[in-house]
C-alpha cells in the first residue's frame, strides 16, 4: 500500500529577520513510497531550502513537516535529530566523506550511537558497501577512491540505516557523464515498494530519468508530473 | 556505556587523524604536568637524602667553641681543660673530646710537596684519645691515638682518609710524615666524619705532643665534640654555663645537624612557586587546546554537518569534542606525569638521591590536567553543537 512518508504541509520558510527572504512560499507536498523522484528548478528556486525542510536539517517559519504521519515541526533538537538519522539517508554533491576515515568507518558512523555492538556495525556497513559494488574497498580512505566510488560510498552510508527516504543533493554534479549514469542506475535501484528516493537538482535530464518531476519557481511548486515507468 | 567507547573511539580517532596537531596541543599538559612533578619530586627526593643522611649521622652530637665572653684582643679562646670533666659529668651525656687545632704547621707527605702544602696546610689538631668513639666513626686502619702515646708525647699521628688517600698512604704501611720537618708516624687512618667534613683531611695528634712539639702553652681545647643521644638540646644549652662557670671563659654550641634538618624539611614556599609556575603552564597548555580546537571545529565544519545529518545530536556533537580534548587531557596528565618521574628518577640517580615520588600527588596532578583540558574543550565543543549542519553542508 502507497503511504505517504515525508509531506510538507503549507510550508513557508523565510530566511533573515530585518530584511525577510522568502525561500518558500505555502508548499505542500507528500513523498510516498516506492516514489523515484526529483525536484528541479533553477538556481534560488527554494530547492535547496526544501530539501533542507524533508531532511529534518532545518525547520519551517510556517506550517508542518510530517514524517509518516507525526509532526517533526514541534520536536526539539534530539528528537529531530533521531528521527533524522532512522528516517532519513542523505547524499550530496560532494560526497562529504570524513576524510580521515576508511570506507568502512565513513557508512559505520551513520550507525554510531545506536546501541548496536562495534561487530553488528561493521557487519552492516560491510554488507552496505558490498550491496553498491564496493566489496574490498572497505579499507581504503575517500583520497584512495575515485569520484564514482566516493559518491557509491556516500550512498551505503545513506542506505545502511534503511532510511525511508533517500534524498540526494546534485548526486552527479561532481561526476563525469559515465560515473554520473552508472550512479543513476544506482539511486534507481534504490527504490522499494517501502522507501522512496528523492533527487534535488538543476540538471532536467537527471529529473527526466526519474518517475516523478516536481518543479519549482521563486519558492514554489509550478508543476508536479508523473513520468511513468523510466526504470 | 556503548556510547561511552563509541564517543572515545570516535575521539581517539579524530585525534590520530592529525597527528601533528595533536602532538602540539598534547605538548602543553605534557609540559605542564612533567614540570610539576618534576619539580616537586627532585624537592622532595633531595630533601629524603638529607633526612636519610640524617638518620645516618644521628642528631646528638653538640659542638662547643670557646668564645671569650669579655672579648679578649689577639688570643685565641680556649676552653679550660677540667671543662672537659665538667661536661662529661652531665647526666645525659656518653662522651666529650676536645680538640684544638695547631696554627702554622706545614705537614707535608715527602719534602719534595712543600710548595704545594705551603699553599694549601692541611690542619692539624691535638686532640683527645676518645675522639672516634664520640664522632662515632671507626678506624679504617691502625689505631687512634693512645694513652702510651700520650703519656710518652709520642710522634704519633692518625690522619684522615681524604688525607691518606691524597698522601698515597696503604693500609698497614710503616709511614712517616713530615711536620714543620719533624717526622711523626702514621699509626692510622680515620674514616670519613660526616658530621665535620674538615676533619677528612687533617692530621691528628696527641695534646702532650702537641704541647711539647707546638709550644701550645697548656692543653686547653679549643672546641668540644659532646655526645648526649637523651636531652641533646637541653645538654647544648647547658653546657655554656658549666665551661665558664661564671668566670670569663665561654663557650657557643651548635647541634651542627640542625641544619641539615632545618634543610631537610621540604620547603613549602618553593613547592608552592613550582606549582604555580606549573599551574601557568597548564593553563597556556589549556589555552593552547581551545585554540587548536577552535580552529579544528571550523576546519571540521564539514564532518560536524554531516555527522548532524546522519542523525546525530548536538549533545552528541558537543561530547565528541569534549571527549576529543579530555583524551588530551587524560594522555598529557599520563605522559607528563610519566615525563615528569622520569626526570625525577634520573636526577636521583645522577645525584643517589632517594627518590621521593608521591603517587597521589602524580595523580592529582594528571587530574587537574584533565581537567585544565575538559575545561578548554567546552568552548570549541559547544562551538561545533551550534554549527547548523545546513550552512555546513552548502548544499546544491
Amino acid at each position: 500500500m502507497v503511504e505517504s512518508l515525508l509531506s510538507l504541509e503549507s510550508v513557508s520558510r523565510i530566511y533573515g529577520t530585518d530584511v525577510e527572504v522568502h525561500a518558500l512560499h505555502q508548499v505542500s507536498l507528500d513523498i510516498f513510497s516506492g516514489d523515484f523522484m526529483s525536484i528541479v528548478g533553477p538556481s534560488g528556486s527554494g530547492k535547496s531550502t526544501m530539501l533542507g525542510l524533508l531532511g529534518l536539517l532545518d525547520v519551517p517559519t510556517k506550517g508542518n513537516v510530517k514524517v509518516k504521519g507525526v509532526d517533526a515541526t514541534s520536536m526539539n533538537d534530539f528528537q529531530r535529530s533521531r528521527l533524522r538519522g532512522d528516517a532519513i539517508g542523505f547524499v550530496f554533491q560532494q560526497f562529504h566523506l570524513i576524510p580521515h576515515l576508511s570506507a568502512l568507518g565513513n557508512v559505520e558512523t551513520a550507525l554510531l550511537y545506536r546501541g548496536l555492538s562495534p561487530k553488528t556495525r561493521k557487519k552492516k556497513a560491510a554488507e552496505s558497501l558490498d550491496k553498491l559494488g564496493l566489496g574490498g574497498r572497505e579499507d581504503h580512505r575517500p583520497v584512495q577512491l575515485s569520484g564514482g566510488e566516493q559518491q557509491r560510498v556516500a550512498i551505503a552510508r545513506a542506505i545502511v540505516t534503511d532510511p525511508l527516504v533517500v534524498l540526494a543533493d546534485e548526486p552527479t554534479g561532481a561526476l563525469d557523464s559515465e560515473n554520473a549514469e552508472n550512479i543513476m542506475k544506482v539511486f534507481a535501484d534504490l527504490k522499494s515498494p517501502e522507501r522512496a528516493v528523492c533527487l534535488v537538482t538543476h540538471d532536467m535530464q537527471i529529473a527526466d530519468a526519474t518517475e516523478r518531476k516536481i518543479s519549482m519557481k521563486d519558492g514554489e511548486i509550478v508543476q508536479d508530473l508523473i513520468q511513468g515507468d523510466k526504470k | 556505556m556503548k556510547r561511552f567507547f563509541e564517543l572515545v573511539r570516535v575521539a581517539i580517532a579524530g585525534l590520530t587523524a592529525r597527528k601533528v596537531r595533536t602532538l602540539l596541543i598534547l605538548l602543553g599538559p605534557i609540559l605542564g604536568v612533567g614540570a610539576i612533578v618534576a619539580a616537586i619530586g627532585i624537592n622532595e627526593s633531595s630533601k629524603g637524602y638529607l633526612k636519610s643522611q640524617l638518620q645516618e649521622l644521628g642528631t646528638d652530637l653538640i659542638v662547643a667553641n670557646a668564645q671569650d665572653s669579655l672579648g679578649g684582643f689577639g688570643q685565641t679562646p680556649r676552653i679550660p681543660e677540667d671543662a672537659i670533666g665538667r661536661v662529661s659529668r652531665l647526666p645525659d651525656v656518653t662522651s666529650v673530646t676536645g680538640t684544638y687545632q695547631i696554627s702554622n704547621v706545614v705537614t707535608l707527605p715527602f719534602d719534595d710537596a712543600e710548595d704545594y702544602y705551603k699553599a694549601f696546610p692541611v690542619p692539624v689538631l691535638a686532640t683527645g684519645l676518645n675522639l672516634p668513639e664520640t664522632m662515632e666513626v671507626p678506624m679504617v686502619s691502625g689505631r687512634f691515638i693512645n694513652q702510651f702515646d700520650y703519656d710518652h708525647s709520642a710522634r704519633a699521628a692518625v690522619i684522615g682518609r681524604d688525607l691518606a688517600d691524597e698522601y698515597g698512604y696503604m693500609r698497614g704501611e710503616q709511614r712517616t710524615i713530615s711536620l714543620n720537618g719533624i717526622d711523626y708516624g702514621v699509626v692510622g687512618v680515620l674514616d670519613w666524619v660526616l658530621l665535620e667534613p674538615s676533619m677528612d683531611s687533617a692530621v691528628f695528634i696527641a695534646f702532650s705532643t702537641a704541647e711539647k712539639d707546638w709550644e701550645i702553652e697548656n692543653q686547653d681545647p679549643t672546641r668540644l665534640y659532646v655526645r648526649a643521644p637523651t636531652n641533646t638540646k637541653l645538654v647544648a644549652e647547658e653546657i655554656p654555663t658549666v665551661v665558664s662557670l661564671g668566670g670569663p671563659d665561654g663557650a657557643r654550641t651548635s647541634v651542627p645537624t640542625d641544619l641539615l634538618n632545618a634543610e631537610s624539611q621540604v620547603d613549602e614556599s618553593l613547592n608552592t612557586l613550582t606549582k604555580l609556575m606549573g599551574g601557568l603552564a597548564l593553563i597556556v597548555g589549556g589555552v593552547g587546546i581551545a585554540n587548536v580546537m577552535s580552529i579544528s571545529v571550523i576546519q571540521r565544519s564539514s564532518e560536524i554537518g554531516i555527522r548532524r545529518a546522519l542523525g546525530h545530536t548536538r549533545t552528541t556533537i558537543a561530547m565528541q569534542f569534549l571527549f576529543e580534548a579530555l583524551v588530551v587531557g587524560v594522555l598529557g596528565g599520563i605522559f607528563g606525569a610519566l615525563a615528569g618521574a622520569g626526570v625525577v628518577w634520573f636526577t636521583s640517580w645522577s645525584r643517589d638521591y632517594v627518590m621521593i615520588l608521591s603517587l597521589p600527588s602524580l595523580i592529582g596532578w594528571s587530574l587537574v590536567s584533565v581537567a585544565v583540558a575538559v575545561a578548554s574543550g567546552l568552548y570549541p565543543s559547544m562551538k561545533a553543537a551550534r554549527l547548523e549542519p545546513l550552512e555546513t553542508l552548502r548544499l546544491g
